[in-house]
């Protein structure tokens, strides 16, 4: 097994859980959304499941005990309109993933984004759903600027 | 011999009537299929669950001003729809809908005890929206939220006087054009999609109709409860013309067992 690195990185973001995706129950009552958590472990079981998929990894602390860390996200029904699917994480990769942390539990998150070993990123759909609507922004700028005043 | 020409009449006369008509309550192919979260634009987003007129127009009056060019987009939802919430929506709650509201979603028996949602959230869930016929008398709304399952009459039938409220209620529907109305009542009291409490007076008309490019699906649905409404609520749902996508198994869901109260958010 690799070396695994626990780490902790906790910062202030913007309510990207505003762009509602989770449906099945409210966000807000498991998980902060104004902070989020990165850690860095190794895959043990991913989920594709309805209402939200589940991921499982093990994740080394500062001291080097292995603690199982519960990352969860979107439904597989939401998660196939971006294309994911059962093997989109596999079992044995090396990941490091992002998310808002559970209020109550210590070792539990929901998915931001994850980036495997060889650097690539996966990111829910509401990444690309956002990305189309900052270029639909710019034609709208675009159109305004080119209006005679 | 004689008889030939009358024969020909006869003939020429029954030729000359028009076709039966269709059935009148056949569900027209344009709405017919699988539908599925809205396009990737700013309104298509701000309408993911749902939203009204006054949120939309909020929406772009932020858009369209060069000051909020470098904020955010989920900054200028977030501000639409507190708009939508304190112009709309919360003026039009009765003093008894008042007292509860905003509910606390730690409260939601969907979260705490996987119970699935009633009309008034399930009629806007996001994701697979699947118009399928039945019979001439009926179509079937599928959601991939919860797998529910909602039946249309279309015969022209009344609502059973003694119809129990149930939690996606009794809905019967008509063609008007190419738009399916379908009106349900008999909807069990539970929580509605802007998190208020509603009654079993609840009734809800509902208009689906596609768009001319054919790409879209709308949903203006007028919902009115005497006990939790001061007038009506007109509320919008857009999804997208998705044949590739499809209903998967919604058999997982666990129970909270952790979670943090007090987090309401209208």
């Amino acid at each position: 097994m690799r070396l695994l690195r626990a780490f902790l990185l906790v910062l202030p973001v913007l309510a990207l859980t505003a762009v509602t995706i989770n449906a099945h129950h409210a966000f807000s009552p498991v998980y902060d959304g104004k902070r989020t958590i990165t850690v860095d472990g190794v895959v043990t079981q991913f989920r594709f499941v309805n209402p939200h998929a589940m991921m499982l990894m093990e994740v080394k602390d500062k001291t080097g005990k292995v603690e199982t860390w519960n990352v969860e996200f979107a439904g597989r029904l939401n998660l196939e309109e971006a294309g994911w699917n059962a093997q989109t994480i596999k079992p044995g990769e090396h990941v490091k993933v992002t998310g808002n942390p559970a209020w109550q539990s210590a070792q539990r998150m929901a998915f931001v984004k994850l980036v495997r070993a060889d650097g690539t990123e996966l990111e829910p759909g509401r990444a690309q759903r956002l990305s189309a609507i900052e270029e639909e922004r710019r034609q709208r700028a675009q159109q305004r600027a080119q209006q005679p005043k | 011999m004689r008889l030939v020409p009358v024969l020909l009449v006869v003939l020429a006369v029954a030729c000359s009537q028009a076709p039966p008509p269709p059935p009148a309550a056949r569900v027209p192919s344009k709405l017919e299929g699988m539908w599925s979260d809205p396009p990737p634009t700013a309104v298509g987003t701000f309408c993911f669950f749902s939203c009204t007129d006054a949120g939309i127009e909020r929406l772009n009056a932020l858009l369209d001003d060069p000051a909020n060019d470098k904020r955010p987009f989920p900054q200028l939802q977030a501000e639409a729809a507190k708009y939508q919430t304190d112009t709309y929506l919360r003026p039009r709650l009765t003093e008894a809908a008042l007292k509860t509201y905003p509910l606390d979603p730690a409260d939601d028996p969907g979260f705490l005890r996987c119970e699935p949602w009633g009309l008034s959230k399930q009629m806007f869930a996001p994701h697979q929206l699947e118009i399928r016929r039945v019979s001439d008398d009926q179509i079937d709304l599928r959601y991939g939220e919860w797998e529910a399952v909602r039946t249309v009459h279309l015969d022209g039938r009344a609502v059973p006087a003694d119809q129990p409220p149930s939690r996606l209620g009794y809905s019967v529907g008509r063609f008007e054009g190419d738009t399916l109305v379908v009106e349900t009542s008999k909807v069990a009291a539970g929580i509605t999609w802007w998190n208020a409490q509603h009654s079993d007076q609840m009734r809800v008309v509902e208009r689906f109709t596609r768009s001319d490019d054919g790409n879209t699906l709308t949903l203006t649905a007028t919902i009115e409860d005497p006990w939790g409404l001061r007038e009506p609520v007109v509320a919008k749902k857009i999804w997208r013309w998705a044949p590739e996508q499809k209903i998967t198994p919604y058999d997982a869901c666990e129970p909270a067992t952790a979670f943090k109260k007090g987090t309401n958010e209208p």
